[in-house]
């Protein structure tokens, strides 16, 4: 059994037996849900820092005990800093900004199909504008191609993400990705100033 | 060299207009065909990727390493 689906069983599994608390899926797979699919090579996975399992004594995040579990279940390898769970990169991601625990709360339960007559497989995601306001953050190429994605695709609610990213302080940075990509902002339309 | 002005090119809006139905039409799929998708894109270039982890493992290391 390899593939992304037994991936997401193996961390839900995670979750059920303590190991993380809540988590969400995040970047290009997580986009994955609202665009046309693009090739890539690793999962990654949002995690809360609240599960006592990730708190060492000195009050630092650690994923040793996340690593341990998975080295226990015969996980080892390691490829590009993900843990290979099913033949796939995964890469456990610490809530590190407001940004990042905001996306964690609002993230959205997904069935996908399991196949082979079994119980579909929920799957925690993080919304279309969580998805978008962390790509202008992280803000590679690659990101900046993903925005461009929802957008001519309509796949994020302009709305939704224009509160995100007045809540985050972003529209800056907003502003300055439509102006290097070309791209007509949006908000200029429909929030005149 | 300059292309003369008076060369025709083919209309292609059709073609584009295609490319973008196929685009709408993939991403309005559910979650789980996306990720089988994703799934069968990944076999399709793994040949390639081991391909090149060969020649990066080939490669002389730098000089002065």
């Amino acid at each position: 059994m390899t593939g992304m689906k037994d991936t997401f069983r193996v961390i839900n599994r995670m979750v059920e037996n303590g190991v993380i608390g809540s988590y969400a899926i995040t970047g290009a797979v997580a986009a994955l849900n609202y665009i046309e699919p693009a090739l890539t090579d690793d999962l990654d996975v949002l995690i809360s820092v609240d599960a006592p399992s990730l708190q060492s004594t000195t009050g630092l995040v650690t994923l040793e005990p996340v690593f341990r579990y998975l080295r226990q279940a015969g996980y080892t390898e390691f490829r590009k800093e993900g843990v290979v769970i099913e033949g796939w990169a995964v890469q456990f991601l610490p809530v590190a900004n407001a940004l990042d625990s905001e996306g964690l709360d609002q993230a959205v339960d997904v069935e996908i199909e399991a196949g082979g007559g079994e119980s579909p497989i929920k799957v925690r995601t993080l919304r279309a504008e969580h998805v978008v306001a962390n790509a202008l953050q992280v803000d590679r190429p690659k990101d900046r191609i993903r925005i461009s994605q929802f957008l001519t695709e309509d796949a994020v609610d302009l709305v939704a993400l224009r509160d995100v990213l007045d809540r985050h302080a972003m529209l800056a940075a907003w502003v300055t990705f439509c102006a290097r990509t070309g791209i007509a902002n949006p908000y200029d339309a429909k929030f005149p100033t | 060299m300059k292309v003369p002005s008076t060369r025709v090119y083919p209309d292609v809006s059709d073609i584009l207009a295609r490319k973008e139905e196929g685009r709408r039409e993939l991403a309005a799929r559910s979650f789980g065909e996306k990720i089988d998708i994703l799934e069968a894109m990944r076999a399709r270039v793994e040949p390639i990727r081991k391909a090149r982890e060969e020649r990066r493992k080939k490669r002389p290391p730098p000089a002065g390493t």
